[in-house]
């Protein structure tokens, strides 16, 4: 008969946060991403027209910056008004951007676990599934806010600072869109980006097909519109879709091509819940067997 | 039988599964089963496809039973966060992050456990010092051997120092002196009064070092205690075989044969030994004793052949009445 001295103890230390321990994931991946020059140059990149927003509100506010490249405020004005269309514009290339963004981590983030069986080395601890994937999910939504509302709201808050006598307030419409637009996007994008992950086991194909849906959906949106002669099939289209909301949050005019913009987030709404549905079906420790 | 459910061991110190059945759409996982683990070292064993891998996903709470209730030193397993604190798990797959050293594995796991920095660099410093791969720690998990990768498995999951270790073949890959010291780590660990239950196909791996085993086969639980109980419930359908090498063993033969509880003995291919098979073994090893000393018979041997996993096995699953 064994005789059990019971001198084992398990740990009874100190624990960190539940709430935050998801961030433990992001850590490392950051650490395997900033690893690639090419995504380091990508990710500069992505701050160029953040750079050129800050230059164009620099010199409206710099009357003997802009002599001396020869040009008034009133030409400035004509060329690049401080308006909500700036905003915008600004938020739709950093949008563009953070899809190029999402194509480069995204796939990476939960294939490579499903592909080594991975999974249930992080669910058979005080982890949960929602936590894994809010953790593979926060590396984009850092990355994403990092390139999108963050400089946005940094040039809408310098621009108000600079502008002072209320623009903050009568432009409230332009802080409100930029932020709750960013996050809108990069909330689809990263669900997005993680249901294919979660679905495709090697990284290139996840990367073409998240690249393809996108395309293709657009392209399909497209030809509905055309056939049918209705903005209502661009609501396949993420892109458009996206617009669509955006113009709505900064109360500009919706393009014709555009679908309307209740049924836009409608559409996004729907598109979530779809990916979430897709990685509650992947994400599991094993796979059953059917 | 239910040798294991017999011990005394409380419910709260116990891995206890009540009529847990699991099915995956319509292929069945296991079925009805019902145990009750008490500390110490546990053997599944079964052949491929015979649920030990559920059994041990159920234990752990990565799988739900379809039926009944588990739970793990009282706490259920539908409540992970609780569960997960008393659990270690090594799964039989390799699952490594890509690019990670052996310390960084142990270390990011620890992390995600909810171990903080200072602790997780003792915790990792330990947890790889016990399975021997202080050297390697700094080397990238990819270039390990397979004995290593077991061990940085292994490494994991003892780093969080759980009251409940489950291993899925954790002795595959190693070499016999890794293997030795693996052992060697459970028989340490299972003795401070830890469960460690290991699955393996290497039978007389298991009969070495569980002090009970649970057999499987198709899903249900065949068999469950220590050995040498489960082989004594067996003893009526299938007999127990002595080999007695001997002085005399015609003589030896005859004097046993005389017994109720005997039903056969005969002498051995190399005529220097006799073969019983009995019903009763622990009546035979009495009168054995007495007709050594009456007959002033010479005893080289006595060696029970088939009181051992492997013949459990045989007996239960593979031969279904064949001799082993």
């Amino acid at each position: 008969m064994a005789v059990y001295e019971r001198s084992y103890g398990r740990y009874t230390g100190p624990l960190t946060a539940e709430r935050t321990r998801f961030l433990i994931l992001p850590r490392y991946a950051y650490e395997v991403v900033l690893k690639s020059k090419l995504f380091v140059g990508f990710l500069a990149l992505c701050y160029a027209p953040t750079l050129f927003g800050l230059l164009i509100i620099y010199l409206y506010h710099n009357l003997s910056a802009l002599q001396l490249i020869g040009l008034t405020p009133e030409k400035l004005n004509e060329v690049f008004p401080i308006s909500n269309e700036f905003f915008f514009v600004g938020l739709w290339i950093q949008g563009l951007l953070g899809f190029f963004l999402v194509l480069f981590v995204g796939p990476a983030l939960i294939s490579p676990d499903l592909r080594n069986n991975g999974l249930p080395l992080y669910l058979s601890r005080p982890f949960s599934r929602s936590e894994y994937v809010l953790g593979k999910m926060s590396v984009l939504l850092i990355l994403l806010s990092a390139i999108t509302w963050v400089p946005g709201m940094l040039l809408y808050f310098l621009q108000g600072y600079l502008e002072g006598a209320g623009w903050l307030a009568k432009n409230w419409r332009i802080g409100f869109g930029f932020f709750v637009g960013s996050w809108v996007w990069i909330v689809y994008l990263s669900l997005f980006a993680l249901a294919v992950s979660a679905w495709m086991k090697w990284k290139p194909v996840a990367r073409i097909t998240l690249a393809l849906l996108f395309l293709v959906l657009m392209g399909f949106g497209a030809t509905i519109k055309n056939v049918l002669d209705t903005p209502w099939g661009m609501l396949v289209s993420s892109w458009h879709v996206i617009d669509a909301v955006w113009m709505s949050l900064f109360g500009l005019a919706p393009g014709t091509d555009l679908p309307p913009a209740g049924l836009s987030w409608v559409a996004l709404a729907g598109g979530c819940l779809v990916f979430l549905w897709l990685l509650s079906r992947r994400i599991r420790a094993y796979e059953v067997v059917r | 039988m239910n040798a294991l459910a017999g011990a005394q061991t409380p419910s709260d110190r116990r891995v206890v599964f009540e009529n847990v059945s699991k099915f995956y759409g319509e292929v069945l996982g296991v079925n009805r089963v019902s145990l009750s683990i008490p500390p110490g070292i546990t053997g599944l064993v079964g052949p491929n496809g015979s649920g030990k891998t559920t059994l041990m996903n159920l234990m752990v709470g990565l799988l739900q039973p379809s039926r009944g209730s588990i739970s793990v030193l009282g706490i259920p397993t539908d409540r992970p966060e609780e569960l997960f604190r008393h659990v270690g798990y090594a799964t039989q797959y390799d699952g490594y992050p890509p690019g990670f050293t052996g310390y960084q594995f142990i270390a990011s796991y620890l992390r995600v456990h909810g171990m903080p920095a200072g602790e997780v660099e003792t915790l990792t410093w330990k947890a790889i010092e016990r399975v021997g791969l202080t050297e390697a720690a700094g080397r990238k998990v990819a270039g390990y051997s397979k004995g290593m990768r077991q061990r940085i498995k292994l490494a994991q999951a003892i780093a969080a120092q759980p009251s409940v270790l489950v291993l899925d073949e954790p002795l595959n890959g190693l070499d016999p002196m890794a293997r030795a010291e693996v052992i060697a780590l459970f028989r340490e660990l299972a003795a401070g009064g830890l469960h460690v239950i290991v699955s393996s196909h290497i039978l007389h791996e298991v009969d070495l070092i569980s002090d009970q085993v649970v057999l499987l086969n198709g899903g249900y639980v065949v068999a469950e205690g220590a050995i040498s109980g489960v082989r004594d419930e067996m003893e009526e359908e299938h007999p127990a075989q002595v080999l007695i090498r001997c002085s005399r063993p015609s003589l030896l033969a005859s004097r046993v044969f005389e017994q109720d509880s005997v039903v056969e003995a005969r002498i051995h291919d190399d005529g220097k030994s006799v073969l019983v098979r009995t019903r009763d073994a622990d009546r035979f090893f009495l009168l054995l004793n007495q007709v050594v000393l009456d007959n002033d018979l010479g005893v080289e041997a006595v060696m029970p052949t088939d009181d051992n996993v492997h013949a459990v096995y045989q007996y239960l699953i593979v031969g279904n009445g064949e001799k082993p």
